[in-house]
Order: C-alpha cells, then structure tokens, then sequence
C-alpha cells in the first residue's frame, strides 16, 4: 500500500513537473529553464566523472587523512576544470524564478509552517556565498522537506539542493563545492 | 496567474484523498511492541541480563564536539564495556561538528573511543546534519560508501536499516520500503538523525518525516526506533504499537530542554547519557546511562508479533 502511496507521491511529482512544463503561467519558458538546466547537469556530472577517473576511488579508502586529500584533489580538479564558472550557470533567471514560484507555493500551503521551520531548522545562513568554494564546515546541512525535492528537477550523481539560509545550492557532495546559488528563495 | 494555481490545487487535493484512502487502509501488520519499565519516580532498575549469545549493542548520538564531557562519557561507555561486552555501536547521526579535518575524526571520535576500537567493536553511522557527506567513506563508520544501508545483526534475528532523514528522496523511501519488505528478520530497526517524536523545545517531532516514513513502519513490524538531533534522551510512549528513543545526549546537552508532553516515558536532559541495548528472543532489554555511570532509564521491550496465520 505505501508503494501505491510512493507511487502517487512520485505521480504527484510528474504532474507537478509537467505542469510547470505546461503550465500557461509557468510557459515554454519554465520548461526551457528546467531543459537548460538539467543538460547543464548531465555535462556536469560528465566531468565529474572524468576528472574522478584520474583519483584513487573513495571506497577504496577509508582513513581521513585519505578521503580528506581525495575530496580536495577533486575539489581542485573540478574548480580548475570550472575556473570560469560563475553564479547562475545552473540556476539561471528562468530556473530561479521556477524555485521561488515553487517554494512559494508550498511554503503557502497548509504545511508551508512545517516545512519551512524544518528548512529553517540550525540554518543561520552565512553572509556571502562562493562558487566552487567548499561548503563551510560551520555550517550543518538544511534538511530537505520531500515536498521540497519532489517540484525540484530530480538531480543525478552527487550532486544534492541544500538550503544555505534563504538561498538554495546546489553542492557537490564527493567534492563538497557549492556549484551555483540562487539569490532568497525562502520568503521571511 | 490564477488558473495555473487552481489546476495545481485541483491535483494536489485529488493525490491527498486518494493518499489519505490508501492510509486509513494501513494495517498494522504485527501487534504492538510493549514496555515493561519501572514506574516514574521510582529507583528500580532492570538490569541487563547479559546472556551468552544474545545481540548486544549500544546507541549513541551528537557526539563528535571534542569536549571533556563527551569524552567522559566515552570513558563511562569504556568502562561499561567490561562487564557488558556489546558487539558494536550504533550511531544516530551528528558524528562530528564543526570541522571535519583529518585531526578532527582523531580528536572527535578515534581518541575518545579508543579503547572501543582497540577492543574490535565496530560502529554504524547515520548521518546527521552536522556531518559531510564524505564521512560515509570512512572506515571506522562502517556505512560501505552509502548514505542509507541496512545490516543484520551478528546473532539473533535483528536487521538494522540505517536512513538519512536530511535528504529523503523518493529513491531511498522507495528503498527502505523494499529492504522492510524483504526482511523475514523478527526485530526490525530503524535510526536515522531527526526524530519523527520528541518532546525538545528546540528541535521536537519532524512531522513531515513522520508522514512520510511512520506509515512504512507500521505496516513492515518495525519494532524500535533511534534518533537523536535533540540533545537529551528521551524514551517515548509506544506510538502506533512502535517505541521511539531519542538519544542526541552523547556529548552535546540541552539542559531543560525536554517539554512537558504527552509523549514523554521517561526524560533526561540533565546530563550526558549513552543506551545499552540487548536482544534475546522477543526481548530487548536496555538501559539509559549517564556520564556519572548513574542508569537513568531501564526497561524491557516486547517486539511486535506477526498473527498466526
């Protein structure tokens, strides 16, 4: 039974997406965000891949001292790799807009209380963001509410959503870079 | 800008009756789990029987802080350890704050549980919302490389499903559902980092977690649960025929944080405390214990029964 309800959770995400896709509101122009955004994904985690290929693999590890240099010669590898990054390769106008009119709809929804103190939950924020800079140490992960994710484009290899703040990264989590941001998603 | 709305709403109300039809079917498949346990306010104890061949372990959680407390209390777990010997320790997430450095695992975590790790028992790791993804490529931590795992007891018939509730997505629901399902283990339990019950101030019941994972639990005969993220124990009253810990008192404390609430069985939020748990049968038997070696909380728990056919 709760795989009939995981599959309406998941049918619910279709239709979420396809309506953002079909949306007269949301327009072509959501879906070609969503479209750019999700090659802009898959090229990415190509690299990944590639410049992982070159490191020992991490499972073959197991002491700090090993993953920390693993984690940090990719973390070098993808920022050379990326040198010329910069904020809204990923999240670009039209992705970011889709964020806000989503979060806005589920922050408003009868839950919206819920999950945004859950995202809000030890998530001060830091006052300036980096791209290809590691994901600060002081800072705890921001829980990611399933009603969150679920109008997310769906994400591939280690690539995660956090929340820093108000404002939502995308991290790469074998490397522990922040890829891209957008500017407050979540409304005060 | 209306329409779009209306359409969405329309959607959203058609998969919520046919998600609240499907729920209000959820049966429970095994009966309650039960708790016998000294009354409140008395100092009554159920001892550990520490039987040969029974399925020892210990629960730990919110630890890695580095602080003369947490190793303390690491020394009590120490000292536990040589008149119960538990097999391995289970790790309910916050495993290290702050810094991850090379130095910080050794001051964190190896330093304090030397004596643990130099005696062969082994550690499973949840991860929590202070710890880097990479901790799951630690050794020590046993997690094979994963964010979410499941492990079978050495002896008893005990499988351990281990989630990451900081990032729930539908593949690791769909997951745990099937690992739930394939199991033919008498004790199934699940621990993870945000507690679906709590009764902390600062953090309390994840209620959007417990909508999602609670209906699995019940319809699969979990038995017991772990989590931690408030920093305090807290023994809650069956919930759905299950028994939830909150065990984030491993090194951080909130000192007062426990609310009055229906929920609470028994509270302790005035110290550090670590759990000792052991299986024998249908039985878990287990005891709260604190920095000063004080057992704060003790009890037995009768695992959920399938019918007979």
């Amino acid at each position: 039974m709760s795989r009939t309800i995981l599959s309406h959770v998941i049918a619910l995400g279709a239709l979420t997406g396809a309506f953002a896709a079909e949306s007269p509101k949301a327009g072509p122009s959501e879906a070609q965000a969503v479209g750019a955004f999700e090659a802009r994904v898959k090229e990415y985690v190509a690299l990944h891949e590639k410049l992982e290929a070159t490191l020992p693999k991490f499972a073959e590890k197991g002491t700090p001292e090993q993953v920390d240099k693993n984690q940090r010669a990719l973390g070098a590898l993808i920022k050379s790799a990326r040198s010329d990054a910069k904020p809204g390769d990923f999240f670009s106008p039209g992705m970011q807009a889709l964020v806000k009119r989503v979060m806005g709809e589920v922050l408003s929804g009868p839950d919206g209380k819920t999950i945004k103190s859950s995202i809000m939950d030890e998530n001060p924020g830091v006052p300036k963001l980096a791209i290809n800079e590691r994901y600060p140490s002081s800072v705890p992960l921001s829980t990611m509410p399933p009603e969150v994710l679920a109008p997310l484009p769906k994400l591939e290899g280690e690539l995660e959503y956090r929340f820093i703040g108000r404002r939502l990264i995308l991290l790469d989590t074998e490397a522990d870079i922040i890829l891209d941001f957008t500017g407050e998603v979540v409304p005060r | 800008m209306r329409k779009p709305h209306s359409l969405l709403a329309i959607l959203s109300v058609v998969f919520l009756l046919i998600a609240v039809g499907n729920c209000a079917g959820v049966q429970t498949t095994g009966g309650p789990a039960t708790v016998e346990a000294p009354p409140a306010g008395s100092t009554a104890i159920v001892p550990l029987p520490n039987k040969s061949g029974s399925l020892k372990f210990a629960v730990l959680g919110d630890f890695g802080t580095a602080s003369k407390r947490q190793y303390e209390l690491a020394a009590e777990m120490a000292k536990f350890y040589t008149g119960f010997k538990f097999d391995f320790v289970i790790l309910v997430g916050d495993n290290l704050y702050g810094a991850e450095r090379p130095q910080d695992f050794k001051a964190k975590f190896e330093d304090p549980y030397k004596p643990l790790l130099d005696a062969g028992v082994k550690f499973y790791a949840a991860l929590g919302n202070h710890d880097a993804r990479a901790q799951r490529y630690y050794k020590p931590f046993n997690m094979g490389g994963e964010l979410y795992y499941s492990f079978k007891a050495p002896n008893e018939k005990v499988r351990f499903l281990v989630l990451d509730s900081t990032y729930p997505v539908p593949e690791q629901i769909a997951w745990l559902e099937k690992a739930l399902k394939d199991s033919s283990d008498d004790w199934k339990i699940v621990y993870f980092h945000h507690p679906i019950y709590s009764s902390g101030e600062r953090h309390g019941s994840d209620l959007k977690l417990r909508e999602t994972l609670e209906p699995l639990f019940i319809k699969y005969n979990v038995s017991v649960v772990f989590t931690g993220h408030d920093h305090f124990y807290e023994r809650i009253k069956p919930q759905n025929g299950i028994v939830h810990f909150v065990v984030g008192s491993g090194g951080m404390l909130a000192v007062g944080d426990i609310l009055k609430t229906d929920l609470t069985a028994k509270g302790f939020d005035t110290d550090q405390a670590f759990m000792a748990v052991e299986i024998s049968g249908d039985k878990m038997y287990f005891n709260a214990i604190s920095r000063p070696g004080e057992i704060v909380d003790s009890g037995i728990i009768e695992r959920r029964i399938l019918p007979k056919p």
